[in-house]
């Protein structure tokens, strides 16, 4: 049951929120988290897309490995489609935004959010982004001990090795960079990505005999066959908690269920920021108003302080929506890791000489498992890929049309642009022999890029935000030099054919739309409305320099929980 | 010459549009089929767009193999992205669904889209009958009512079909739902959905559910991959729980990443090799300082 009031109100159970409700409960205080998506792997809801099932969920035991096993399928059309930002309810669509240009969104709606999306990459921000780059207000150091307690609750560790990582390796070192074994990265060089997946069981070594069912309990960890983008059941079997992707749903929800102070309510989409204000003085936040995606109807629960945690896109929106005061940064400032795809394709014979077999096989291993750090620049990662997710992301869009109008005589790729017709069939046969790297750069935040709503264009929770983004010059420049490094890196691998996409902006990483510094205290509070705090990436005051922002956004958010008691309470 | 390319450019341009206007008229007074989103005239226009997207390629049976032959109109792809797109880019209230039909809009756009390629005189064919009436060879479907709805997206060849595809981007198309208000989409999202969902869903297990004209939502999948024709042209082996395939940790044997045996050596250059280890280790929590840092590519923001 959803009580009238709670001591903090969280909007959103995605990446952040859950941290924020896990640290505050353990302060004693009572949270209720509301979440627009359903809740995966629980018992209230054994048919969370058909049927609306229960109201809330407080109890852990509540959790279920099983459940999780039967609703993540990793078939990745049907999980993509049921995990991408929409109602719970399988007879709807998406949630509709608008975003410039053949780009796109790619965010998740449920408990764990966009991290039931994500591939566990969980390095660091550049301390240099934080302290060097003059968009923070505080210091890497402040962040340290929190990055601590995020790794330990979400396990991040070296991600294993296996062809296609080795394969880029080699390419990297061969290309003359340093190898990295540090967390915090102040030069070029390549390394394994911090990774929140627990290890692969030994057994499951090349030169071992392993011919089991990769289930648990005889395997633990990762079981190395892909998974992380839908939602990852891996392995199946183990109890909720033993799974091996630790996305936030299944590292900090538990965590916070477990204090008995934390109750979620899935389905239902915050609507309103209901304020009071004496007179003269800034509104307070007093609780909020949240709409049944099942049944339509509205609820308001009061609260102390209320925590928005519903990611860099929507959590503007809310603000503006709920007509809280008019601050020039609110939505403002966007920053995307402005990407580009640059593929390398093997012949069977080179692939033979370096691996010892005549294929990379990218559905092996975990999806996002080397990287390449560039501080100043962004970073480089290897992606696999089912084919379609592969194709989708990799050939599916690009700024400089499709490949065959493009002259690439004198650039480094021997192909560029979107792919379609017998150019795409022809690439997509050497699936099996193909590594992708996804280009990931270190964009500025700039005031035109960001969020805004218009009255008319509405869906059934108000006006849907209008997303506006343009790389600068500069940026194009990171993400080029990068996009050369990575070409260079694959044919030094030994890749005969390398495509670059060049990308049209697309955003699977989101922040700074609700910048520290600009519309946020150091504390993360509102400097519009009292007791108004942001816990989500939109909070972060840059995109960290182009490392995954997961890890740093759930840091921020452990401080502002932290700050919130001390303020408060 | 310049003239006389510019004279037949208009001249084109005003025949198509003019044709265009006509197949307007007739779609109004057609009947919607009853059992799929759109009326026929969506429907040459997705298969035209699969068409030029995912083709039938009897070019690459030699190079490559019989099996990458077929292509998506050979196992129901366009149809199945109008079904997509009616069923996930909707908006409003619980339960009523279609209350936005997109999947009209759509075609349109393509059609504005050919029409400004024409207009530019970019195409590179001219715009034919044969095209649209290709896309039916072998259905109950009579190429003279092909003829006839035919919009210009449909009527482009292949590769000009992808050219109007690239200019999308320039189009602001608005749908107006009946309350009044509206959506505006980039025409980009067109783009998006016949190529990149299009991509996607035929590279996907997609085929291989039991009735491919509804979601995968509730269907079981055999997971075989003989059954997907996007997965026997890539090689995808199907789902799996998972390989044993771990090389071991990337390391050195003196530092803190990696311990045990040396599985095989990536890096020999330094005084520790970098090599890929047996056994995982930590990341080191160093000292940091960025005193020296430099920007590439200096660029205050704002
Ligand atoms: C394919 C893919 C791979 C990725 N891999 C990585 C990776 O390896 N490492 C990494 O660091 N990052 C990765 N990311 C990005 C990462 O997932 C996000 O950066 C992170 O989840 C953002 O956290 P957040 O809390 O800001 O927002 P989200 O995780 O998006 O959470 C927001 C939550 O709020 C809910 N919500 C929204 N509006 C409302 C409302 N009005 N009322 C109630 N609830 C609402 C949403 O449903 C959602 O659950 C990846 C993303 C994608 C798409």
């Amino acid at each position: 049951m959803v009580a009238d009031s709670y001591d903090v109100v969280v909007v959103g159970a995605g990446g952040d929120g859950p941290v924020a409700a896990w640290k505050l409960a353990e302060a004693g205080l009572s949270v209720l988290i509301i979440e627009a998506g359903p809740f995966h792997g629980n018992e209230k809801w054994p048919n969370p897309h058909t049927e609306p099932g229960a109201e809330a969920s407080s109890d852990v035991e509540d959790l279920s490995g099983e459940l999780l096993d039967e609703q993540f399928s990793t078939r990745e059309f049907e999980m993509v489609n049921r995990l991408l930002f929409g109602p719970a309810d399988d007879e709807r669509g998406f949630w509709m935004r608008k975003f410039p240009g053949d780009g796109a969104i790619l965010q998740c709606a449920g408990v764990g959010g966009t991290t039931l999306h994500y591939t566990g990459c969980h390095p660091r921000a550049y301390p240099a982004a934080i302290d060097e780059q003059d968009h923070w207000p505080i210091e890497y150091a402040d962040l340290l001990p929190y990055y601590r307690e995020v790794e330990e609750l979400c396990d991040v560790q070296p991600a294993p090795v296996t062809a296609k990582e080795e394969l880029f390796f080699r390419g990297a070192a061969a290309a003359g960079w340093e190898f990295i074994d540090e967390m915090n990265v102040t030069r070029p060089g390549y390394r394994p990505q911090p990774n929140a997946i627990r290890q692969p069981d030994d057994r499951l070594h090349v030169d071992g005999d392993y011919d089991g069912d990769f289930t648990y309990p005889d395997v633990t960890g990762h079981t190395l066959g892909l998974g992380d983008i839908t939602g990852s059941p891996h392995p199946r079997g183990a109890p909720f908690e033993e799974k091996a992707k630790r996305a936030s749903n299944v590292s900090f929800v538990p965590a916070a269920m477990r204090t008995g102070n934390v109750t979620i309510r899935p389905n239902a989409f915050v609507v309103d920021v209901t304020t009071e204000t004496h007179l003269g003085d800034r509104p307070t936040a007093t609780g909020v108003t949240f709409r049944d995606t099942w049944s339509g109807t509205t609820t308001e629960v009061g609260a102390e302080v209320v925590v928005l945690a519903a990611g860099a896109i929507e959590t503007p929106r809310l603000w503006m929506n709920a007509d809280l005061p008019k601050n020039e940064w609110v939505g403002r400032g966007l920053t995307i890791h402005f990407g580009d795809n640059v593929m390398g394709l093997w012949k069977a014979d080179e692939l033979e000489a370096t691996l010892g077999k005549p294929t990379i096989d990218q559905h092996e291993g975990e999806n996002i498992a080397a990287r390449f750090d560039y501080p100043g620049l962004g970073m480089l990662q290897t992606v696999g890929t089912t084919p379609g997710i592969g194709a989708i992301l990799g050939f599916g869009a690009s700024a400089s049309g499709f490949s065959f109008q493009n002259d690439t005589e004198d650039a480094p790729w021997d192909t560029m642009g979107r792919l379609a017709g017998t150019e795409l069939k022809r690439i997509l046969s050497n699936y099996r022999r193909m590594i992708q790297v996804l280009v990931v750069s270190d964009d500025r935040p700039m005031k035109r890029n960001g969020v805004s709503v218009q009255k008319g264009a509405e869906d059934e929770h108000g006006p849907i935000p209008l997303v506006n983004y343009a790389p600068s010059e500069a940026d194009r420049r990171r993400r080029d030099e990068l996009a050369e490094i990575a070409t260079e890196i694959l044919r030094e691998a030994g890749a005969s054919h390398v495509h670059r996409s060049d990308s049209p902006p697309t955003a699977l990483h989101l922040h700074s739309t609700m910048r520290m510094g600009k519309v946020l205290d150091q504390a993360c509070e509102a400097y519009a409305v009292d007791r108004l705090f942001v816990a989500d990436h939109s909070a972060l005051a840059n995109g960290v320099g182009g490392p995954n922002p997961t890890n740093t956004g759930q840091a921020l958010a452990a401080r502002t929980a932290e700050k919130i008691v001390t303020r408060y309470f | 010459m310049y003239q006389k390319n510019a004279l037949r450019r208009v001249r084109t341009f005003l025949a198509e549009k003019a044709r265009w206007i006509r197949t307007i008229r007739r779609r109004v007074l057609g009947r919607k089929c009853a059992d799929r989103p759109g009326d026929l005239h969506t429907r040459v226009t997705f298969r035209a767009a699969v068409d030029a997207v995912l083709p039938n390629t009897p070019e690459l049976e030699a190079e490559i193999g019989a099996d990458h032959v077929p292509g998506g109109n050979d196992v129901g792809l366009a149809e199945f992205v109008a079904i997509y797109v009616d069923h996930r880019f909707q908006l409003g209230l619980p339960r009523t669904r279609r209350n936005v039909e997109l999947v009209k809009p759509v075609a349109n756009v393509l059609d504005a889209a050919a029409l400004k390629l024409i207009a530019r005189g970019n195409n590179r064919d001219e715009p034919s009958d044969e095209w649209p009436v290709k896309l039916f060879d072998g259905t109950d479907v009579s190429p003279a009512r092909i003829a006839d709805v035919a919009g210009p997206f449909a009527r482009l060849s292949p590769k000009d079909r992808l050219r109007a595809i690239n200019v999308l981007d320039e189009i602001e198309a608005q749908v107006t739902l009946r309350n009044g208000r509206f959506v505006e989409f980039d025409g980009g999202l067109v783009g998006q959905l016949v190529v990149g969902f299009a991509e996607l869903i035929y590279y996907s297990e997609w085929q291989g559910y039991p009735d491919v004209t509804r979601m995968p939502f509730g269907q079981d999948h055999a997971n075989d991959p003989t059954t997907v024709q996007g997965w026997r042209q890539t090689g995808f082996p199907g789902f799996s729980n998972g390989y044993p395939c771990l090389r071991g940790y990337l390391g050195t044997e003196t530092g803190p990443l990696g311990s045990g045996d040396v599985w095989t050596t990536i890096d020999d250059r330094g005084d520790a090799p970098v090599s890929l280890l047996e056994a995982p280790g930590r990341f080191r929590e160093n000292e940091y300082d960025t005193d020296d840092y430099e920007e590439p590519y200096p660029e205050g923001g704002d």
